[in-house]
């Protein structure tokens, strides 16, 4: 995928490389990510990764892995030192996990849930939606899935029953594509990722229509165990994604990921989620 | 093929040659449009056989756990590289035949059944681009670690293969057309120009009323090929018939003055005797001048010897007179023959039985010449070949469609290169006469038959000609 973003981060790739030498002497950093729409463009997992290497005077690792579950566990077991999640599990984990940053986009810290069909569909509303196939983006992610499954339970229905089937697809781009091609009615999709590819790849959003979106919701945050929030890397990382928007690979990264910057998180910004997950699992 | 028949060889043969070329380009095209096919049909087998092997091993587990989402994706990015473009659809099913993912989800939803989709689907082994469908059906299983876990259906877009049959089928028919077109007028024309000298032979041969002519020295062929020699054979030919028929003539010319030697000396005798009695005659005259009784019987004599010299003379001139067919026949031809032969049976003291006998009968179709010269050539070789003291006949009857002549001897007996010489056309032996082929060939210028018969000590050679030469054409 080749795009704008791809481009400017190239020429601030090479200076990166060339002051890497303040990197040195420092143990790595390991930073999980879970499947946000970049994942599948190297160079903007590389932008980022050298942006913040540089704001934390370190190398960071960045740590994919295909499900949230799989990234959750790796920073429940300090397989990584922070990462990058969704409200959902943090919530989840909540008694472990503490918040070290949210990104801000368009402005503040949070994002839409949108429920998408092909252009053609004459749905309107997810009740309109009931006997089609479906695509989640992961069981873990709150966009992907749970705003969906806890709009169906509090119509009284389940997934399993509203829906002839519903698949994961592991990758809010890929609930998209599912959609585009065909491959199912309906998805639930990050709205962010939605805009995002809009603006990127706007020829595969035009291949679907969002005919919901949820309320305000916390933005996925970057996330590290609780007991390691004062330990001098996360710190580093906070104070690097805090200080992205001041340098220019900084600004870059952030460009490529269409954010405004990073600012502190507070618990209460996910109550929304934690609303959700109440209905959801009473 | 008997319309072919009556084609000349000149239009035939490279006719037949066209013919050959066709069949051969017409082999030949279909020998490389069938190897066409075969490398056509392992080049999709081959392709068709990469891709299953490769989607089973890339989709195994992922349909083993049911990962629609995955099983997608590969089938998707599949599609997008190369081989993509003749794989048209691809679709993945469980072991139940329940469809996974397609490459086309619209066409092929997602829980469909795999048959509806793969209806004239055939194996990867029976695979071929046969046919007009521009696109291959494919059923095969998807098989994981040894084990049968699903189905893959694919639709291959052959279009350009077919195409590239056609264009190969059009570039051969094209191809073979124009090489056949050109090598049959250059065969045509190559064979007109081989068989021309044949054409001439058959030219010289034919058109030339049935006597051949020789062929120009400028039209026999250059060097010392078959036709060649051919030509110079057959202007050979020519030459000795012409020179045959030339020594036959002046045979046949050599045997009437033969004939007519024969009969001088018999001839001078017939005039010698009377020339006694009549010299006598006028002595008597001179000397019983007075006396008017015995003048007047030496008169008598004297005319009568000399009328009988006249007629002597007379038959001797009309024997050998040139054009003597266009008088037709009568008594008094054989009255003159038997006067001719007189002297030599005289000569020979052989007794001659003459019987004629033409009344009423309508010779007026049958020319006297040959009639004569058959009958005295006949009568003189009886004659030869009696003993003394034997017997010669002749017999003349006439009855309504012919004139039967019969010569009979009481000699020994014709020797047989005599009788093949009068009853046969083939080459005379060298030393005989032509006398009798003479006959032979006068008997067959009438229309006439000879029959031969020795019996009872006699030789009977009989003459038959018929009195309408229109009727003997039509018997034959």
């Amino acid at each position: 995928m080749k795009y704008l973003f791809s481009r400017r981060s190239l020429v601030g790739l090479g200076l990166v490389a060339l002051l890497s030498g303040r990197a040195h002497g420092q143990p790595v950093f390991r930073l999980g990510l879970t499947p946000v729409f970049l994942d599948n463009d190297a160079a903007v997992i590389d932008g980022l990764r050298r942006a913040l290497s540089r704001g934390m005077g370190r190398d960071i690792e960045l740590v994919q892995r295909r499900t949230y579950q799989e990234i959750t566990g790796l920073l429940l077991d300090r397989s990584v030192d922070a990462a990058w999640l969704c409200g959902y599990p943090y919530l989840q984990h909540a008694d472990v996990l503490d918040l070290v940053a949210v990104p801000v986009w368009r402005g503040g810290p949070r994002y839409q849930s949108y429920l998408i069909v092909g252009p053609e569909d004459g749905a309107e509303a997810l009740s309109d939606l009931r006997g089609g196939t479906h695509a989640f983006s992961d069981p873990d992610s709150n966009s992907g899935y749970l705003v969906t499954a806890t709009d169906l339970r509090r119509m009284g229905e389940q997934v399993e029953s509203f829906f002839s089937r519903s698949i994961f697809t592991f990758g809010h781009r890929n609930v998209v594509r599912a959609v585009a091609d065909g491959l199912v009615r309906s998805g639930s999709v990050d709205g962010y990722v939605w805009e995002a590819l809009a603006v990127i790849e706007p020829d595969l959003t035009a291949r679907t229509q969002v005919i919901a979106r949820s309320e305000w919701l916390g933005f996925p945050p970057v996330c590290a165990r609780g007991d390691s929030l004062n330990s001098e890397p996360v710190e580093a990382l906070q104070s690097a994604l805090m200080g992205l928007h001041a340098t220019e690979e900084g600004r870059q990264a952030l460009a490529s990921l269409q954010l405004d910057g990073f600012q502190p998180a507070t618990a209460g910004l996910f109550d929304g989620i934690a609303e959700r997950m109440s209905d959801l699992d009473p | 093929m008997k319309w072919f028949a009556p084609i000349a060889l000149s239009i035939k043969l490279p006719l037949l040659a066209a013919a050959m070329m066709v069949l051969v380009g017409t082999v030949a095209s279909q020998q490389v449009l069938r190897s066409l096919a075969q490398v056509q049909d392992a080049r999709i087998r081959e392709l068709a056989r990469m891709h299953v092997e490769g989607l089973s091993v890339a989709l195994g587990p992922l349909v083993l756990r049911h990962d629609i989402w995955e099983v997608y994706d590969t089938l998707d990015r599949a599609a997008q590289a190369g081989e993509g473009r003749r794989m048209v659809l691809t679709a993945v099913a469980d072991e139940r035949g329940r469809v996974l993912a397609a490459t086309d989800p619209r066409r092929v939803p997602m829980d469909s059944d795999i048959a509806a989709l793969g209806g004239e689907a055939v194996t990867l082994d029976e695979l071929s681009v046969d046919g007009a469908a521009p696109i291959l059906s494919l059923l095969a299983p998807l098989t994981y670690q040894g084990r049968t876990v699903g189905q893959i259906a694919t639709e291959l877009d052959v279009s350009d293969l077919l195409a590239e049959r056609r264009q190969a089928l059009v570039l051969l028919i094209l191809g073979n057309a124009i090489a056949i077109g050109l090598l049959s007028v250059a065969g045509f024309l190559a064979i007109r120009k081989m068989l021309h000298p044949v054409t001439t032979l058959a030219r010289q041969m034919t058109e030339s009323g049935g006597e051949p002519r020789p062929i120009p020295p400028l039209e026999i062929p250059q060097g010392d090929g078959e036709l060649a020699r051919l030509a110079r054979t057959y202007n050979a030919m020519v030459g000795a018939v012409a020179a045959r028929a030339e020594a036959e003539r002046r045979l046949a010319d050599r045997e009437r003055f033969v004939a007519l030697g024969r009969l001088s000396s018999s001839l001078a005798h017939e005039i010698n005797n009377p020339l006694g009695g009549l010299l006598n005659a006028t002595d008597t005259i001179r000397t019983f001048a007075d006396r008017p009784e015995a003048v007047r019987r030496s008169a008598d004599l004297l005319d009568r010897g000399l009328r009988h010299l006249r007629d002597v003379t007379r038959a001797t001139l009309d024997q050998n007179r040139i054009d003597p067919e266009d008088r037709a026949l009568g008594t008094d031809d054989f009255e003159d023959l038997k006067l001719l032969i007189q002297p030599e049976v005289s000569r020979l003291a052989l007794d001659l039985d003459w019987l004629v006998h033409l009344d009423g009968a309508d010779l007026s179709k049958i020319p006297a010449g040959p009639v004569r010269q058959i009958s005295l050539n006949l009568l003189l070789n009886a004659c030869a070949a009696c003993r003394p003291s034997g017997r010669v006949g002749l017999r003349v009857c006439a009855a309504a469609h012919a004139l039967t002549i019969e010569i009979t001897n009481t000699g020994p007996g014709m020797p047989q290169a005599a009788l093949d010489r009068l009853l046969g056309d083939g080459p005379m032996s060298p030393g005989g006469g032509v006398g009798l082929r003479l006959v032979r060939e006068l008997v067959n210028g009438l229309g006439g038959r000879i029959t031969h018969a020795h019996d009872h000590g006699a030789t009977v050679i009989t003459v038959a000609v018929p009195t309408h030469r229109e009727a003997a054409h039509a018997q034959e």
